[in-house]
């Protein structure tokens, strides 16, 4: 989010999925789509039936990259240097859009003479990409009038996550490829309402609508608002709270909804992190490892059992109705919090879900008219929909960037905190599958989506299968600096030789004992992309 | 075949009487229906299987091993490969297990008689085979009968009690080989087909029926055809994920046959008609 | 004297309070949010009855649910283990509004459930089922019944028919139980005149001319029949299908179901069937992990060659009933219109 935000001022997708069916040039960058967002990559095969070219940038041979008109199999972690090269083989060839460079942007010379000072030849073999690939995307994509970037957590889950996305802003901007419709820079969110969570100020720096703490105005409103004093200060990121470990920063935690023990890097870490709080409660709709250390567990209500609303991915905010009262003892997530707050003295008198949207509607601008009389019987409304009369905003940008000019930031190559070794051959990347939700906590459940996808499976070159005498179906040894896990494998072509994939979802394989504490500086994302390890049959 | 009834998937409980490992992944579980009257009325035919419920595992198909000839016990040898049969594995004697059918088309036996048989077999492959020859040996099966069995090591050999009784029985010659041999192992080692080369076959009176892994059943079908045998000669049984075993789920279809159903007994040349991706290799 | 009658709209409602007394009342319904389901009527007052849209879902759903019990057991200890029926009343039920599509559907629902073995939990629901159609003077926008030959119109499968003929409904019967309604109610039925017949005659001729799709279905079927579908047809739409299976759910005839143990204590459980899809790897994955489909490249195959293919080779006419519903809820674009096109583009 960091990086959209210092480019463009805004940290979301600046098209609706919708627009993704007109564009002329798709360019997939770090994201699995057809996996982990079906409902995009429905309107990418919509577009390449409309005649558009799909480029796939992504170290492995999924699906959408054996679609693709050009996939370009990066070396992973090279992501800057690639859309530097772009970037440049853009400008030599003239197909850089000057008009909207000087009117819409900032600081193109920074990006130009970073640009000059490349050596192309040099660039490609560090990307592993040849150059002629590289060329030919550089030129679809900067010749399309209309041209989508998609991208996703393989371009943030890095060291270099944010310098990643403002790559991709620069790309974008060099074009002229936003403010438009049918034309953007569209980060994929990773779960249904994660966006709404960033909205709402779940980020340790920000009010509601991204109204920043230490800025005295914006804090001053909402202790008005809440007849409370609140902090000036930025809090702790994710990592800082659950990576503390023993002298950690933080004595009790409140977990809602989430399941650190699995889906955080370096599981010891943050197992013992938890193990040395004074009180860990959670509240979750199953006894998930995580709530399983916890002092007191909350049950909660799960989505069919409260009244609210989600954001997705393009900033569309819809209704969600009960359809069955909380099951058992479970409450909703805002009966618990108000409860929970009355009892800490500071009572939340809130009637219904619908008065807590009224106060969002007046505290957080980009939320103004959408209270849920608005967002009833329709698909919702898509922010900024800064009043009642305002019909939502399709795509963002219009006429101008939300910070003003659109900024180019110069990027330069930042090599991942842990490459393979002769002692940890293999670089391992995580991610998902398509039949399985995040740690498994849901859709672990299912008989069905288990009997599709019931166990975590390695993806493995088959030469390298060979020479470590592993066939598909092994098990395998798999050990980091941090930690060992078993696993079985499937060898495929989809990975390169020297690289391997697995996925997170299931407890019974915790890759996050391997993978790296090793965070973006901006965002302090963890680098769950890249890893070294060290493989063996069992 | 069950056919109206009120209690179409609803199975019969039947106690384990002995559990035979045969090898360190296949376990012959010796069974009778609780109900003893039903027991006494239960029949089947080489070939049929039944679905077995394990508690809170499902059901899975499994063919019978033993011979209706015999009558008491019914036999099913389960090989150790997924949820069920691993939880199959660790029930013991007195311990219940649920069954129903018997379902599918059997082997046709009265077009056995008369004929010489080659019984060609892989692994767990030898449980529905086991099951004829037994039955036709019971029936004092007047012709020449020829048993090719392969396995992988030599203490993967199942079946040893059986193996050895027709080793001594007249007109029987009962061939093994495994893939890899091991101390004191001084029988055949590589594949089955290498021993089919050793027998003296007259094709045209001969059926020849099979039943184990794809890759052995492609290589036999090969050598068959090339010793003359006729489509319609050569019988095998097919494996397939089935749920219902009555013909209606449909999971277990190749074509527009159900091998539930249509099966799991075909011929060749039953096959042949059929996109099958055994065959195809 | 023909034996068919009018129905006048404005008594239609009243019938239709007369026939609930004695059954449960199932019929498309517009729900608040706009959407058009086939649903039980508690209270005539309080529902719209909307014939106007095609529901969204077939009766597929009433003879077998999504998921059901089919016994339950129990298994205090090793050496025990007892299965219990589950007993489930199962009300006369009368299904309004039904379109030829899906009567055509319930016809093969039988022919899956009643032909080899007679599936005890559907039979119990069909038998006690009237089924009252409407035949669809407005084909819908992804309709396709004219291709696969059991719309616009039709002339069997039910037990009343309706043809709306503006302020009236023409009314036919097929089965006894039909007839028996009329006579029973016979002051809501007048006879038909020769006008009233002629007017459905001249329905059926135009709703045959507004369909919106033109599908070769034959084609594909005389394709499909002489192997004549390349590869390259079944690659592309493998590995467009993103594995939802919201076309074997909405399918009025797909009914490929799994059975799975849900269990309920450490000593009990239930027998659950549940509807599954072909288009799954799991559906033919063994137990050992093999599978004897090539997932990858063929995944889809076997849905489109079952319903157009081995359905009719051995039934005679393909399975699929030209309802459309897996066009709409589609998101890969893998659906049998699009597999029909393809088919039939290739080769011109």
């Amino acid at each position: 989010m960091a990086g959209l935000a210092t480019t463009f001022g805004s940290g979301a997708m600046t098209n609706s999925i919708n627009e993704i069916e007109n564009a002329q040039v798709m360019l997939v960058i770090g994201s699995n789509t057809s996996e982990a967002h079906p409902q995009v990559a429905r309107r990418i095969f919509t577009a390449m039936d409309r005649g558009a070219r799909l480029i796939v940038i992504d170290p492995r041979r999924t699906l959408l990259a054996r679609r693709a008109d050009i996939h370009l199999a990066i070396r992973p972690g090279t992501d800057i240097p690639l859309l530097n090269a772009m970037m440049r083989i853009i400008l030599d060839e003239n197909l850089a859009d000057d008009l909207f460079i000087e009117m819409r942007t900032e600081n193109f010379y920074g990006l130009r003479d970073m640009l000059y000072r490349l050596d192309l030849e040099e660039t490609a073999r560090l990307t592993g990409v040849d150059l002629a690939g590289i060329r030919a995307a550089a030129q679809l994509y900067g010749r399309a009038q209309k041209a989508v970037i998609c991208y996703c957590l393989g371009i943030t889950q890095h060291v270099c996550g944010t310098g990643n996305v403002q790559a991709i802003a620069n790309l974008a901007m060099l074009t002229g490829h936003v403010e438009k419709e049918d034309t953007g820079v569209d980060p994929l969110r990773g779960q249904n309402n994660v966006q709404g969570a960033c909205d709402m100020g779940a980020l340790p720096n920000v009010f509601p609508s991204y109204q920043q703490v230490d800025i005295d105005d914006y804090r001053e409103k909402f202790e008005r608002a809440w007849h409370a004093c609140l902090p000036s200060q930025p809090g702790l990121t994710l990592m800082e709270m659950t990576h503390g470990g023993k002298n950690g920063p933080l004595k009790a935690m409140f977990i809602m909804g989430e399941n650190p023990v699995l889906s955080d890097p370096v599981q010891a870490r943050v197992e013992e992190t938890l193990d040395n709080l004074e009180f860990l409660l959670v509240a979750d709709i199953f006894l998930t490892e995580t709530a399983r250390r916890a002092h007191v567990v909350l049950p909660a209500a799960s989505f069919a059992e409260k009244t609210g609303t989600f954001t997705n991915s393009e900033r569309r905010v819809q209704m969600v109705r009960r359809v069955i009262p909380p099951l058992g003892q479970s409450r909703t997530d805002s009966d618990i919090i108000m409860d929970l707050s009355a009892r800490l003295g500071y009572a939340m008198d809130y009637e219904s879900p619908a008065e807590i949207m009224e106060e969002i509607s007046m505290l957080a601008p980009i939320y103004g008219g959408m209270q849920h009389d608005r967002l009833e019987n329709s698909w919702g409304l898509q922010w900024p929909c800064w009043d009642r009369r305002h019909s939502g905003t399709p795509f963002l940008h219009k006429y101008y960037f939300t910070r003003g000019k659109g900024r180019f930031v110069p990027t330069v190559h930042e090599p991942p905190a842990e490459l393979p070794d002769e002692d940890y051959p293999f670089l391992l990347i995580t991610g998902r599958i398509y039949h399985q939700y995040h740690t498994g906590t849901m859709s672990r459940h299912s008989a069905l989506l288990s009997r599709e996808a019931g166990e975590a499976l390695l993806q493995l070159h088959p030469g390298d299968g060979r020479r470590l005498g592993v066939r598909s179906g092994d098990l395998v040894r798999m050990r980091s600096r941090r930690g060992e896990v078993q696993v079985k494998a499937q060898l495929t072509e989809t990975v390169k030789a020297g690289e391997i994939y697995t996925t997170f979802h299931f407890s019974e394989m915790p890759v996050n004992r391997l993978t790296i504490s090793a965070k973006d500086h901006f965002s302090q994302c963890p680098e769950y992309k890249i890893c070294a390890v060290h493989l063996e049959k069992v | 075949m069950p056919s109206q009834q009120k209690d179409l998937y609803l199975p019969r409980p039947a106690e384990i009487r002995e559990v035979i490992a045969e090898n360190s992944q296949i376990k012959t579980f010796v069974l009778s229906f609780v109900d003893r009257q039903y027991h006494d009325k239960f029949s089947y035919a080489p070939g049929q299987f039944l679905m077995v419920s394990i508690p809170h595992c499902g059901e899975a198909p499994i063919s019978v091993s033993s011979t209706p000839a015999n009558g008491g016990t019914i036999h099913l040898s389960v090989r150790r490969a997924g949820k069920l049969t691993e939880a199959m594995h660790d029930m013991k004697k007195g311990d219940v297990v649920g069954l129903r059918g018997p379902y599918g088309r059997p082997f046709p036996m009265t077009d056995l008689a008369g004929r010489d048989l080659l019984f060609v077999a892989g692994g767990i492959g030898l449980a529905p085979l086991r099951s004829v020859i037994n039955t036709c040996l019971a029936a004092g099966h007047g012709r020449r009968i020829t048993i090719l069995y392969g396995s992988r090591t030599p203490s993967d050999i199942a079946f040893q009690a059986d193996l050895a009784t027709w080793g001594q029985t007249a007109n029987v010659s009962c061939l093994l080989t495994v893939d890899r041999a091991e101390p004191g192992w001084e029988g055949d080692v590589g594949l089955v087909t290498a021993l089919l080369a050793q027998c003296c076959l007259a094709p045209r009176e001969s059926k020849a029926l099979l039943c184990g892994p794809p890759m052995m059943i492609r290589a036999v079908l090969a050598e068959l055809a090339g010793r003359g045998f006729a489509d319609e000669d050569i019988i095998t049984t097919m494996e397939r994920h089935m749920k219902c075993g009555v013909g209606i789920c449909r999971h277990c279809h190749m074509d527009d046959k159900l091998v539930c159903k249509d099966g799991p007994v075909f011929t060749l040349e039953e096959l042949k008609r059929l996109n099958v991706l055994e065959l195809r290799g | 004297m023909t034996d068919k009658y009018i129905l006048k709209k404005d008594h239609l409602l009243p019938l239709l309070r007369k026939l609930k007394k004695t059954h449960r009342l199932i019929a498309p319904v517009q729900n608040r949010h706009g959407d058009t389901l086939f649903t039980v009527i508690d209270n005539l007052d309080e529902v719209r009855i909307d014939l106007e849209n095609q529901a969204q879902n077939s009766l597929k759903q009433f003879f077998f649910p999504q998921q059901e019990t089919l016994f339950s057991y129990s298994n205090p200890a090793g050496d025990s283990y007892h299965f219990e029926p589950v007993a489930e009343e199962i009300p006369p039920t009368l299904y309004f509004g039904v379109r030829p599509c899906d009567l055509a559907a319930v016809l093969y629902l039988d022919v899956v459930f009643l032909k080899n073995a007679k599936d005890p939990n559907y039979l119990q629901k069909r038998q006690n089922s009237i089924l009252v159609g409407l035949n669809c003077n407005d084909p819908f926008a992804s309709c396709f019944c004219n291709a696969t030959r059991n719309g616009p119109f039709t002339d069997c499968g039910f037990d009343l028919q309706l043809t709306d003929l503006g302020d009236r409904f023409l009314v036919e019967y097929d089965r006894s139980r039909g007839q028996e309604i009329i006579s029973q109610w016979r002051q809501f039925f007048a006879q038909a005149g020769e006008q009233d017949v002629k007017a459905q005659y001249q329905a059926f001729l135009e709703a045959r001319g507004k369909f919106k799709l033109q599908v070769h279905l034959d084609q594909a079927v005389k394709k499909l029949a002489e192997d004549e579908v390349p590869d390259s047809v079944w690659e592309e739409l493998s590995m467009r299908c993103q594995d939802c299976g919201g076309c074997a759910y909405i399918c009025p005839t797909c009914t490929c179901f799994t059975i799975s143990d849900l269990q309920t204590s450490d000593h009990a459980g239930e027998r659950i069937r549940s509807w599954d899809a072909c288009t799954f790897s799991g559906f033919t994955r063994m137990a050992g992990g093999h599978n004897p489909v090539d997932r990858q490249m063929r995944g889809i195959e076997k849905r489109f060659r079952h319903k157009l293919q081995f359905d009719v080779k051995k039934d005679n006419r393909p399975s699929c009933v030209g309802c459309g519903r897996c066009v709409n809820i589609c998101f890969g674009g893998t659906d049998i219109v699009r597999f029909i096109n393809m088919t039939c583009c290739e080769n011109s």
